[in-house]
């Protein structure tokens, strides 16, 4: 955590730095390469390879090794599994019927990216490498090249809610088709609502993904935020009082708290990737053909 | 400290598009490798498992089904060879009680038979007996009454006389 280390403000901690060694290449006087561009980066790269493993050993074997060509070994693979199986029998396929085969990719996809984001976040490599830069090479800046969480910037957020946007659209005309498209736009409502209604359904399908990028920046954020806070607690106590004995014992309390609440982190990690996928899911059922009929008829009938 | 992208004045809500576009790049290519190279791999593994899962199940059910028709198969032959054990057994005691009330029947018919045929011959032999001493004593009267008398008894007389005698034997006998 960088305020840990150096700032007195708990907002930087979950701000976007530049590389350190790079931040004279800008664009339009914006730093070119940063440290949670780096941590998605290395976010992409993780998920790959834990999945790639996980695949491996989840995959049937070959005949010769017999009934334990169905097992699946390892920890990381058999969560793998049975979330995957969770999220696919409970999850997408109430919602999605018959096309859960094709968004299931994507939907998995998003959902391990962002959990990772947010796994990694949780790990302060950017702390590690400023005091490793202090204390073993005598930086006099702070170093660091990745770190943070990526999932805490509103930017990549914003970009995977586009991903949804664009997917949940296709499949929109694909299943309905123009005209059955606008005709979503009307919400079923009678032709004297469509001054209100077309708007409203308009800014409607921003909206829904927008929600998405705010609701999980704004949880990565507020959860660091407080840990930035809870760990500043005893450097705040020893610049207002001088004492050492003081500092310490609220220094104490605020890293248990820490610990506490990084738990917590820990399960809104799990919880918001979750969240993301799942309305996702909803959001593309809600443009399918056969759901697009439901939804008029409860609305007529309501 | 880190020199920030912002100053202090730097707010979170800010987006840089240059970050927006790495990440749509980054999580499209990510997408694309993962779609390519690990899903099909763990899908496939979880519908064959899913498969084997359910075929061993439907396999379970079917052998469960298989083993209640054939303990309740089992049971009826059991019941049907009780009873029809039980009926033999009922059988085969009414015949041997038929065949020992029959048999204890011939005995005492048997029985009462050869007791009859006794009986009978003893009222023979009685009356042969009877018979012949009465020829016998008949004779042996008339050799005695002729040596009394010293002469010969004509056949009445001597038929009379035999007739006397036994008359008194007859009486003194009862």
């Amino acid at each position: 955590m960088f305020t840990f280390i150096a700032s007195n403000n708990p907002i930087h901690h979950i701000l976007d730095k530049p590389i350190s060694g790079v931040e004279h290449i800008t664009l339009f006087g914006k730093p070119v390469f940063t440290t949670h561009m780096a941590s998605l980066l290395l976010a992409a790269i993780v998920t790959f390879v834990v999945l790639k493993i996980a695949a491996k050993r989840i995959a049937i074997g070959h005949e010769s090794e017999g009934t334990n060509r169905y097992l699946t070994n390892g920890r990381i693979p058999q969560i793998i599994e049975v979330v995957t199986l969770y999220l696919r029998d409970n999850v997408i396929q109430p919602v999605l019927g018959h096309e859960t085969k094709k968004f299931l990719p994507f939907l998995l996809s998003i959902f391990y990216f962002i959990l990772t984001c947010n796994i990694l976040g949780m790990i302060p490599f950017a702390d590690v490498q400023v005091v490793v830069g202090k204390v073993g090479f005598g930086q006099e800046t702070d170093w660091a090249v990745f770190g943070g969480t990526a999932t805490s910037n509103l930017a990549v957020t914003a970009g995977l809610a586009i991903v949804s946007f664009f997917v949940i659209q296709m499949h929109a005309f694909k299943s309905l088709g123009i005209g059955g498209w606008a005709h979503h736009l009307t919400g079923g409502a009678p032709l004297y609502l469509l001054p209100i209604m077309l708007p409203i359904e308009f800014m409607g399908m921003f909206i829904k993904p927008g929600a998405l990028a705010i609701r999980l920046f704004a949880n990565m954020v507020a959860g660091h935020t407080m840990l930035a806070v809870l760990t500043m607690f005893g450097m705040m106590a020893y610049e207002g009082t001088q004492n050492w004995l003081l500092t310490g014992s609220i220094e104490a309390i605020s890293t248990i708290a820490a610990v506490c609440i990084s738990f917590l982190e820990l399960f809104v990690a799990f919880l918001q990737s979750f969240i993301f996928m799942f309305l996702t899911t909803v959001f593309i059922g809600q443009m399918s053909h056969h759901d697009e009929h439901e939804e008029h008829a409860e609305a007529a009938t309501s | 400290m880190i020199p920030f992208i912002a100053s202090e004045s730097a707010s979170p809500v800010d987006v840089q598009l240059l970050t927006l576009g790495t990440t749509i790049v980054v999580f499209v290519v990510f997408l694309l490798l993962a779609m390519k190279f690990v899903w099909p791999q763990i899908l496939k593994g979880l519908d064959q498992r899913d498969e084997k899962l359910r075929g061993d199940l439907e396999a379970a059910e079917e052998a469960r089904q298989q083993a209640k028709s054939a303990l309740a198969e089992y049971e009826q032959e059991l019941l049907s060879a009780r009873t029809e054990a039980g009926e033999m057994i009922a059988k085969a005691r009414n015949d041997a009680k038929a065949a020992a009330e029959e048999l204890r029947e011939n005995n005492t018919r048997e029985l009462a038979e050869l007791k009859k045929a006794a009986a009978t011959d003893i009222e023979s032999a009685k009356k042969a007996a009877i018979s012949d001493l009465h020829a016998e004593a008949s004779t042996l009267a008339v050799a005695i009454a002729s040596k009394v008398l010293g002469r010969e008894l004509s056949a009445t007389d001597q038929q009379s006389l035999v007739d006397e005698s036994l008359a008194e034997l007859t009486r003194s006998s009862k």
